[in-house]
C-alpha cells in the first residue's frame, strides 16, 4: 500500500492533508504491522480527518462506527432480525405442520423442529453492523471507530477480540475470521482513559496542535486565496491564544473557520475591528473572549510597532505600511 | 541493537512508563520495516509502539535524547578541546602523530607493548574509545548508580577497569623512548603535553558518561519525590507555589473520580422482557409478539449534599475541598453545595456559573450568602440547615461534611445532625484534625461522631484520595 514513510507524506498531502513525519511514520507502520492505530489529541486537530484521508489515499472504503454511551454489540456488530424471523415462522406455519405430521410423539416433533433451527439462525436473518461489515468484506476496508472514549468499558473489552485477531464470535454461527484485514483507526478525546489492554494492541499516535510553520501550510492548502500576511497573523494569534488558560482552546478547525470568515470579509491582515467582529468564530465562551482580549491588544500593538519600524519615512501611506509589514 | 532497545524499554519502565513485552516485540517488528537512517523516524517508531499516553511523551522525548544521543558527540567534543589546544601552541597535531607512527613502525616490537587504550588514545580513535569506556562502565556496574554522591566512585571504578594508569605509564614511557630515538625537544614537549591532555579528556569523558547514566536511571526521581511529599504534606502548611502545584494534583485526582463515576453512571442496560407491555403492544398483531418491550433498569443516581466549613482556621483545607466539590459538581447532576461559618448559605448556583478559581474565591468569601467574618458555630449552621434544607435530603443522599468541628464553645446542637443522619443514606465527615484531638478543647467532634456513618481524618491529598476511593465510589 505504501512503500516508505516519504510516500505516505506525499500521498496524504495530495489529499490536502498536511502531516508531519510522526503521523506518516505511524500510518506506514499501521499498514506494515497490520495493527490498529489509537489516535489521541485535543479536539479538532484532524484525528477523524486523518482516517478519512488515509481511506481515500489508499482507495479503501471507510466504515465508520461512531461510539456513544450505551453503544452495545447489537448496534456495533450484528443483530438478529427478530421480526423477519417471526414473519417467516408465520408464513411457513403450514410447512411446519406438514413436516411434523409424521411425528408420533411430542418428543419427535421437538426433534424435528430442532433439525430446522439452523434455518432461522443463519446469515439470512442477521443484520450486519459496522464491525461485522468490516470483517466480512471481500475488499480491504478502513474501519474508523470514532470517539472510542465515549463508549462503555464493556464495549471496549469486546473490541479487544476484534482488534487483536480481527475475528468476531457469533454464538449461533461460530467465529468469523476477517477475509481481508481492515486498517483500523480509533480516535479518542481522552474523556476517559482507555484500558491498558486496548492500548497494548494498538499503535499510539498523539496529534498535538501543529507548529506555527505546519499550521501555516495547512491554512495555505485548506483555504486557498488567503494572503501570506493574513496567514502569518492568524497563525501567530492562534498560537498565542493556545498559551492562555482558556476553557475551550481553539484548534485547527477553528483556525480554518476563522481564516474562511476573514476571507469572506475581505481582510488582508488583522486589525482590531475585524478581530472583534470575528472573535466568536474561534472562542466559544464569553469568559475566554475576555481573557483573549488583552492578548490581542498586545499583539496588535506589537504589529503596529513593527510596521512603523519597517516602513520609516515621513507619513507613509497606509498601503506602504501594509507592504512593509509583509516582510 | 535488540539488546539496546530492551535496555531502553527498561529505562522507560523505571521512569514510570508502562512498556509490556508485547510492545517491545512490536517495536522490533516496526524497526524491521523501516530504514534506520532517519533518526526522527526511528524515534517515532519506538514511541508509537511503546508509549501509549499523551502525558508520557515529554518524558519519552527526554529519555530518548539521553539514551540514543551519541555519547560519541560528547567524546568528540572533549577530545577536540584536548587536541585543539595544541594548534594554538603552534604545533601541528598531524605532523606529530605522523612522526610517532613512523617511529612506532620502525620499532615494531615496542608498539606491541601498548594497551588498547593507549593505542586508541594515540590515534584518537574515538569509536574504539567509546567502546572501551562502555565496556569498563559495564564491568564497574555503573548502571546500578543511584545518586549523585556515587558519581565519583563509579567514575573511578570505570577508570580502573579501563586501566588508565597503566596506559598513562606506557605513554610516558613511549615519550621517553622517542626522546632517546632522537625526536626534537619541541616535539617531545608537545607530545608530553598532548598525553596529559588526552588523559584528562578520558577522565572527563568517563565522568560525563557516569553522570549520564545517573540521569538515565533517575530521570523521574526528583519529580516523583516532589509529588510524593506533596501528597503527604498537610494542607495547613503550604506555600503559594505549592498551592499552585497542589491544584494540579487535585485536578488529576478529581478527574479520575469523574472518570470512574461516569463509567458507573452509564450502566444503563436492557433489563428483562416486560411481558405485560409486550402483550399489550402486540394486540394489533393478533397476539404474535413482533415487538418486544424490555424493562428499563433504573439507574441509581447518588445524590450528594456537601457542607463545607470556610472559616479562616481551615481556609487552606477548605480551598482544596472546594476545588474538589467543584469538580464533583461537574460530574454529578444532583449535588448541592453549602458553605458555612456560623451562617449557612448555598453556593450551588455559584459553582455552576463561574470558573473554578473565581467560584472558589467567591465561596471562601461566603458567596454573598453568608458572613465569613464570624466565629465558627457548627451548631448554628446545622440548625439553619435543619430548618431550611432538610427537605433536600432523602434516603439516596450522601451528606458530606468538611470541617474541624471547633465550635468555639457554642451549643453543638447535635440533634440536628441526628435528624439529618436519620433521613440521609450516609453522613460522611472529613476532619482535617487528627482523631486524637477530636473532643478536646473546643472540638465537639465527639458529640457529632455518633451520627456520622464515616468520620475520617483528611489532612493531606493521600488521605483524601484514599477516602474518595473507599467512600464515594
Amino acid at each position: 500500500m505504501f512503500e516508505s514513510v516519504q510516500q505516505v507524506l506525499e500521498k496524504l498531502s495530495k489529499e490536502h492533508y498536511i502531516a508531519d513525519k510522526n503521523i506518516a511514520t505511524v500510518v506506514y507502520l499501521a499498514d506494515k504491522l497490520q495493527k490498529p492505530v489509537l489516535v489521541e489529541g485535543p479536539a479538532g486537530v484532524g484525528k477523524t480527518e486523518l482516517a478519512k484521508v488515509v481511506a481515500h489515499a489508499t482507495g479503501r472504503r471507510m466504515i465508520r462506527l461512531q461510539c456513544y454511551e450505551g453503544l452495545d454489540e447489537a448496534k456495533a456488530l450484528y443483530e438478529w432480525e427478530y421480526s423477519k424471523q417471526l414473519l417467516y415462522t408465520q408464513i411457513l406455519k403450514e410447512k411446519f405442520t406438514e413436516k411434523m405430521a409424521g411425528a408420533a410423539s411430542l418428543r419427535d416433533a421437538a426433534e424435528k423442529v430442532g433439525e430446522e433451527d439452523s434455518v432461522f439462525f443463519s446469515h439470512h436473518f442477521i443484520v450486519p453492523r459496522p464491525l461485522l461489515n468490516a470483517i466480512t468484506s471481500e475488499e480491504p476496508q478502513l474501519l474508523l471507530i470514532d470517539e472510542v472514549d465515549k463508549s462503555d468499558p464493556e464495549f471496549e473489552a469486546f473490541l479487544l477480540e476484534v482488534l487483536s485477531d480481527f475475528q468476531v464470535t457469533v454464538p449461533e454461527l461460530g467465529t468469523i475470521h476477517a477475509k481481508q484485514r481492515p486498517l483500523v483507526f480509533l480516535t479518542s478525546n481522552n474523556a476517559r482513559e482507555m484500558s491498558d489492554a486496548l492500548k497494548r494492541r494498538c499503535l499510539h499516535l498523539y496529534i498535538d496542535y501543529p507548529s506555527q510553520e505546519l499550521e501555516a501550510r495547512i491554512l495555505e492548502t485548506k483555504v486557498p486565496g488567503v494572503g501570506a500576511q493574513l496567514i502569518q497573523d492568524v497563525v501567530t494569534m492562534m498560537h498565542r491564544l493556545r498559551q492562555l488558560d482558556l476553557k475551550k482552546t481553539p484548534s485547527i478547525s477553528e483556525t480554518l473557520d476563522w481564516a474562511r470568515a476573514l476571507l469572506a470579509l475581505n481582510a488582508s491582515d488583522l486589525d482590531e475591528e475585524i478581530v472583534n467582529q470575528t472573535f466568536n468564530v474561534i472562542l466559544k465562551y464569553e469568559g475566554d473572549v475576555r481573557k483573549a482580549q488583552a492578548e490581542l491588544d498586545k499583539l496588535l500593538q506589537k504589529k503596529a510597532g513593527e510596521a512603523a519600524a519597517k516602513a520609516p519615512g515621513a507619513a507613509p501611506t497606509p498601503a506602504a505600511t501594509k507592504k512593509g509589514a509583509l516582510h | 541493537m535488540e539488546k539496546k532497545i530492551l535496555e531502553f524499554a527498561n529505562i522507560l519502565r523505571k521512569s514510570g512508563i508502562r512498556v509490556s513485552t508485547a510492545e517491545t516485540i512490536d517495536s522490533f517488528v516496526a524497526l524491521e520495516e523501516l530504514s534506520l537512517e532517519d533518526r526522527e523516524i526511528f524515534k517515532d517508531a519506538l514511541r508509537t509502539t511503546m508509549v501509549k499516553r499523551g502525558e508520557e511523551i515529554a518524558t519519552y522525548d527526554h529519555l530518548f535524547d539521553l539514551f540514543w544521543s551519541g555519547f560519541y558527540d560528547n567524546l568528540r567534543e572533549s577530545f577536540g578541546q584536548a587536541t585543539g589546544g595544541l594548534a594554538e601552541m603552534g604545533i601541528d597535531m598531524e605532523d606529530l602523530l605522523r612522526a610517532i607512527a613512523q617511529l612506532l613502525q620502525s620499532g615494531n616490537a615496542e608498539s606491541g607493548d601498548l594497551s588498547d587504550l593507549a593505542r586508541a588514545l594515540l590515534t584518537t580513535d574515538l569509536s574504539q574509545l567509546e567502546n572501551l569506556i562502555r565496556m569498563a562502565a559495564e564491568q564497574a556496574g555503573t548502571s546500578r548508580i543511584e545518586n549523585f554522591l556515587q558519581v565519583g566512585f563509579f567514575s573511578r571504578r570505570t577508570l580502573e577497569q579501563m586501566g588508565l594508569e597503566g596506559a598513562a605509564d606506557q605513554l610516558r614511557e613511549l615519550a621517553d623512548r622517542l626522546e632517546q630515538a632522537g625526536m626534537s625537544p619541541e616535539q617531545i614537549q608537545a607530545l608530553r603535553n598532548l598525553i596529559d591532555r588526552l588523559l584528562e579528556a578520558v577522565r572527563r569523558s568517563v565522568r560525563a558518561y557516569t553522570e549520564r547514566e545517573l540521569q538515565k536511571q533517575n530521570h523521574d526521581y526528583m519529580e516523583k519525590f516532589r509529588r510524593e511529599t506533596l501528597l503527604e504534606k498537610s494542607f495547613y502548611h503550604l506555600t503559594e507555589d505549592e498551592i499552585r502545584k497542589m491544584r494540579e494534583v487535585v485536578e488529576r485526582l478529581a478527574q479520575r473520580i469523574k472518570n470512574i463515576l461516569s463509567i458507573r453512571k452509564r450502566r444503563l442496560k436492557r433489563g428483562k422482557l416486560d411481558l405485560h407491555q409486550t402483550l399489550r403492544r402486540n394486540m394489533s398483531h393478533g397476539g404474535i409478539p413482533f415487538e418486544l418491550i424490555f424493562k428499563q433498569r433504573k439507574k441509581d443516581r447518588p445524590k450528594l449534599v456537601i457542607l463545607t466549613d470556610v472559616s479562616s482556621s481551615v481556609a487552606n483545607v477548605s480551598r482544596f475541598m472546594l476545588q474538589f466539590v467543584y469538580t464533583l459538581q461537574e460530574a454529578f447532576t444532583k449535588i448541592r453545595s453549602f458553605v458555612f461559618v456560623a451562617e449557612l448559605g448555598e453556593v450551588t448556583p455559584l459553582f455552576q456559573e463561574k470558573d473554578i478559581s473565581d467560584a472558589i474565591e467567591a465561596a471562601l468569601e461566603g458567596g454573598d450568602a453568608i458572613n465569613v467574618y464570624t466565629r465558627s458555630n457548627f451548631g448554628y449552621a446545622f440548625h439553619h440547615f435543619w430548618q431550611n434544607f432538610l427537605s433536600a435530603i432523602d434516603n439516596k443522599t450522601t451528606v458530606l461534611i468538611l470541617g474541624d468541628a471547633r465550635n468555639n464553645y457554642n451549643d453543638p446542637r447535635a440533634w440536628c445532625l441526628r435528624d439529618i443522619h436519620n433521613k440521609a443514606k450516609n453522613v460522611v465527615w472529613l476532619n482535617p484534625e487528627n482523631p486524637s484531638a477530636w473532643g478536646f478543647g473546643d472540638s465537639v467532634m465527639d458529640k457529632y461522631l455518633p451520627y456520622c456513618d464515616v468520620a475520617e481524618e483528611c489532612r493531606n491529598l493521600r488521605q483524601l484520595s484514599k477516602i474518595v476511593d473507599t467512600l464515594l465510589l
